[in-house]
């Protein structure tokens, strides 16, 4: 017995001092450990009596016990392989006097909880670090920005002079975005804009706007408020309900080539269909069911005047349809109709419109959109469309450029005719250098028609 | 030799002999002990079982495919941390490797005994057997190398260096070729399988000048070639390409770049329709999936999908994809090519890999933190959990299936 345990003995003095100390000690106590089979190999030809001694046995067992024990905490403290640990939801069963058990017994009943679980995952450092670093990301406010400077210049073409000729103009935009989840798919946005700048709308009488940054924004110069929101996502994430102060273009009347002016056309026109009728953001609804089959289905509602006392005087109310189709062999094209009412002019006013996307080829894509609006007199009318180039025309592989002409027809007789190029260089994953030529032309109802060529330049990060 | 000699004297061996560390999981190592010594016969018909790696519990499960009952595990080691298992064309032995014991181990399919353990390159992962079953290639992505694993003598008969972070192994149908994918470069390996060497690295496009501009994104970290998928009849290799968003077609009668597509951002890989006729890959930069038409060698359609995929099954005339932190299967309709809905796993789950049976009608997902397997039927995407197969399976396989990948 006393020759089974000596060796062990023996080496337990210089293990215990291992798990204190440094490297140098780990491996003068792994020497002392590689020397154990050894030991125990001689112990097998000792008399049987004392081999089967089942206290000398017992003695083993616990010292191999301890030895795995502080094998166990070697292994958890000593190395950077730090068995990992996570929490688990978990059901359990509970009876009447709150005993846990693992599985269904008489007189329990199903209760969810949460446990910490540990697990036998070797982790390197580098893991363990990214790991650290994801989850506290995972639980701060997510802060983003998106910057842009367009600097444009208005040359007048035809038409009696206008101030705005050979005029330089130049916005500067900032758009911070805080983000932060709150509870199981819901999360909280807000997008706090300021303007400064004087784009090209102030001089150049257009009807829809050269410099879409300004759109839906009333006051410039100063921080506003564009959008804050909550999120939540129902029934299996199919349907999406989004209220707060809302942007509702951010959810109806989308096109994949010609919605957004911070990579594609700068002209409002080409950004969003007039004929939707939003002057401005407010507060409202968005509800999105969208099952993932190629159909989705929306609507919402805002308030269409930040000077109106009531909701009920100023309710802008949309709804849309949207359906993917790959026709004709084509490749995916979305295709939607939208239908709106505004009631913030004393009556109820209503417009509708078309906005379609089709992939021609993995390189071209075309769009359009169409959009008639009622009015006191005869309707507004909107018409719109363009070709997207990506892959292969361009000078990077990331770049993209487009053509889009846009009319504009009020039924007060206004009209106006515009016609955009781009080509959006991606110069890295935040930034963005974009030149732009716009031809409008602008044909005031009693009044000579005006043009002008409008070059402008767009620098725009967001990170 | 009593039990807890073993275990002492196991403890030690491996302290000395790997230099990692320690046992931990003592109930578990026993058994693996045990299951080692046993030598009855516990699967009949290695097609009829599905493989399940479980990474934290370092053992490979299997599992009855048609009662979807647990037939038991091999442990493999403590902190072995398996990453993807793979069955011989045979059926007799399962394949896989150790990330964090740097060791390839071999298991005996009929008797489910640990039969080997090869010490290989630093932190195997993915692997694959030659056509004829000879060799196992064992990719080592943090020793950049392959290990040849001769299957005859069971040893490890040539590493073969050269490599950038390796991970999938392509053999050709005529078994001549291996292809690897690179993913710490921008360039698939080219191995001769008769001398095992390194022949030629395929560059699968060229980093754009632009990319000087963004070190951030070129230089932080290199999201290159995961995987060099092989079309049906053997001809076409497309190789995704992370970084550059490309799928480079190489032809591998003269090992060329013949075209290469543009996809959508960050490619993880593609995957091969089980009729040949679609390359589709997960990407995970936008989010979406883009068709590759392989008739024609173009993008045919991008589809919106979800966050952090890592995978696509076919079945069914269907296509699924593993959105791994969103807890669902994105589901598109391989006739018309559009969305055809998605299917809820959970809550809170963080879904790897799935392998699709011979028939092509149930995927076999792993389902690491709940610890699970979903058995989803594809015709009716009915979804059943099998609970408890072991410690953070991190993906499955089945003999012959067509979807057996990793991640």
């Amino acid at each position: 017995m006393c020759h089974i345990r000596d060796p062990i003995r023996h080496s337990r003095p210089s293990s215990r001092s291992v798990f204190g100390r440094g490297p140098l000690w780990t491996v003068v106590g792994f020497a002392s450990m590689a020397a154990l089979p050894w030991h125990l190999e001689a112990q097998e030809s000792q008399p049987p009596q004392q081999q089967t001694s089942e206290s000398g046995r017992q003695q083993l067992l616990d010292r191999i016990d301890e030895l795995e024990r502080r094998l166990d905490d070697l292994e958890s403290t000593a190395v950077l392989s730090e068995p990992e640990t996570r929490v688990r939801r978990i059901e359990v069963w509970v009876d009447e006097n709150g005993i846990e058990y693992d599985e269904p017994m008489p007189g329990t009943r199903s209760v969810v909880t949460y446990q910490r679980e540990r697990v036998f995952r070797r982790q390197t450092i580098n893991e363990k670090i990214e790991e650290a670093l994801d989850d506290a990301a995972n639980r701060s406010v997510g802060l983003g920005v998106d910057a842009a400077i367009v600097l444009q210049n208005a040359q007048q073409t035809t038409g009696a002079d206008t101030p705005a000729d050979g005029n330089f103009y130049e916005l500067a935009s900032a758009d911070l975005f805080f983000t932060a989840g709150l509870a199981q798919y819901t999360v909280f946005f807000a997008d706090i804009v300021g303007l400064s700048g004087t784009p090209p709308d102030a001089e150049v009488d257009a009807l829809t706007l050269l410099n879409g940054y300004a759109a839906r924004l009333v006051r410039q110069n100063e921080l506003n408020l564009r959008e804050a929101w909550l999120m939540t996502e129902l029934f299996s994430q199919r349907l999406s309900l989004s209220a707060g102060r809302v942007d509702l273009t951010n959810y109806f009347d989308h096109n994949a080539a010609a919605n957004d002016e911070t990579s594609q056309f700068v002209s409002d026109a080409l950004v969003n269909n007039p004929m939707l009728g939003l002057s401005e953001n407010g507060a409202g609804l968005a509800a999105v069911y969208d099952p993932k089959t190629g159909f989705n289905a929306k609507i919402g509602y805002q308030q269409s005047s930040s000077s109106a006392t009531n909701l009920s005087d100023s309710l802008f109310y949309l709804a849309e349809v949207g359906h993917l189709w790959t026709p004709f062999g084509l490749g995916e094209g979305n295709y939607r109709l939208w239908y709106r009412t505004d009631n913030g002019s004393g009556t109820n006013r209503k417009a509708y419109g078309v906005s379609v996307d089709q992939r021609l080829t993995p390189v071209i894509t075309v769009f359009g959109r169409f959009g008639s609006a009622q009015t006191d007199g005869a309707r507004d009318r909107f018409v719109s469309a363009g070709l997207q180039f990506r892959n292969g025309t361009v000078f990077n592989p990331e770049d993209a450029w487009g053509i889009g002409y846009a009319q504009t027809e009020l039924g007060a007789g206004d009209d106006e005719m515009l016609l955009e190029g781009y080509y959006n260089l991606h110069m890295t994953e935040k930034l963005n250098l974009s030149f732009h030529l716009t031809h409008v032309t602008e044909e005031p109802i009693g009044a000579g028609k005006i043009s002008y060529l409008v070059p402008g330049v767009r620098l725009q990060a967001s990170f | 030799m009593s039990l807890a000699r073993i275990t002492l004297v196991s403890i030690i061996s491996s302290l000395l002999g790997s230099g990692t560390l320690l046992a931990q999981e003592h109930d578990a190592a026993s058994h693996a002990v045990s299951g080692a010594t046993g030598g009855d016969i516990k699967i009949t018909d290695p097609a009829a079982v599905v493989l399940i790696v479980n990474r934290d519990s370092n053992d490979i499960a299997f599992m009855d495919i048609h009662t979807n009952k647990m037939i038991g595990s091999v442990f493999l080691g403590n902190n072995v941390n398996p990453h993807m298992a793979m069955m011989s064309h045979d059926g007799r032995w399962v394949v896989t490797g150790g990330t964090r014991a740097n060791k390839a181990f071999i298991i005996d399919v009929p008797t489910m005994t640990l039969v080997k353990e090869i010490p290989v390159g630093f932190a195997p992962e993915h692997l694959a057997f030659t056509p004829d079953g000879r060799y196992y290639y064992q990719g080592n992505p943090d020793g950049d190398s392959i290990s040849v694993i001769d299957m005859v003598s069971l040893t490890e008969i040539k590493r073969i260096p050269g490599f950038a972070e390796p991970l999938n192994i392509t053999f050709t149908p005529d078994g001549s070729k291996a292809y690897i994918g690179n993913y710490g470069a921008h360039w698939v390996g080219v191995v001769d399988v008769t001398r095992h060497e390194l022949l030629k690295r395929i560059q699968i496009g060229e980093v754009p000048e632009i990319a000087k501009l963004d070190p951030e994104r070129y230089l932080g970290e290199i999201k290159g070639v995961s995987n060099a998928s092989i079309s049906n009849d053997g001809r076409y290799i497309y190789a995704a390409d992370g970084d550059l968003g490309i799928v480079g077609i190489i032809d591998t009668r003269d090992d060329k770049v013949v075209k290469t597509i543009r996809v959508g951002a960050d490619p993880w890989r593609a995957y091969m329709s089980h009729d040949g006729r679609y390359a589709v890959t997960v990407n995970n930069g936008d989010e979406t999936v883009s068709f590759i038409d392989t008739t024609k060698n173009e993008v045919v359609a991008t589809l919106e999908a979800g966050p952090d995929m890592t995978g696509v099954n076919f079945a069914a005339g269907k296509a699924f994809v593993v959105s791994a932190t969103s807890g669902f299967l994105y589901v598109y309709n391989m006739d018309t090519l559009k969305p055809a809905g998605r299917i809820k796993i959970g809550t809170n789950l963080q879904l790897e890999t799935a392998t699709t049976d011979t028939a092509d009608e149930k995927l076999y997902l792993a389902s690491s933190t709940d610890h699970s397997v979903y058995v989803i039927d594809a015709r009716s995407e009915d979804v059943a959990r099998v609970a408890g197969v072991g410690l953070y399976p991190w993906g499955t396989h089945i003999l012959d299936s067509k979807d057996n990948y990793c991640h």
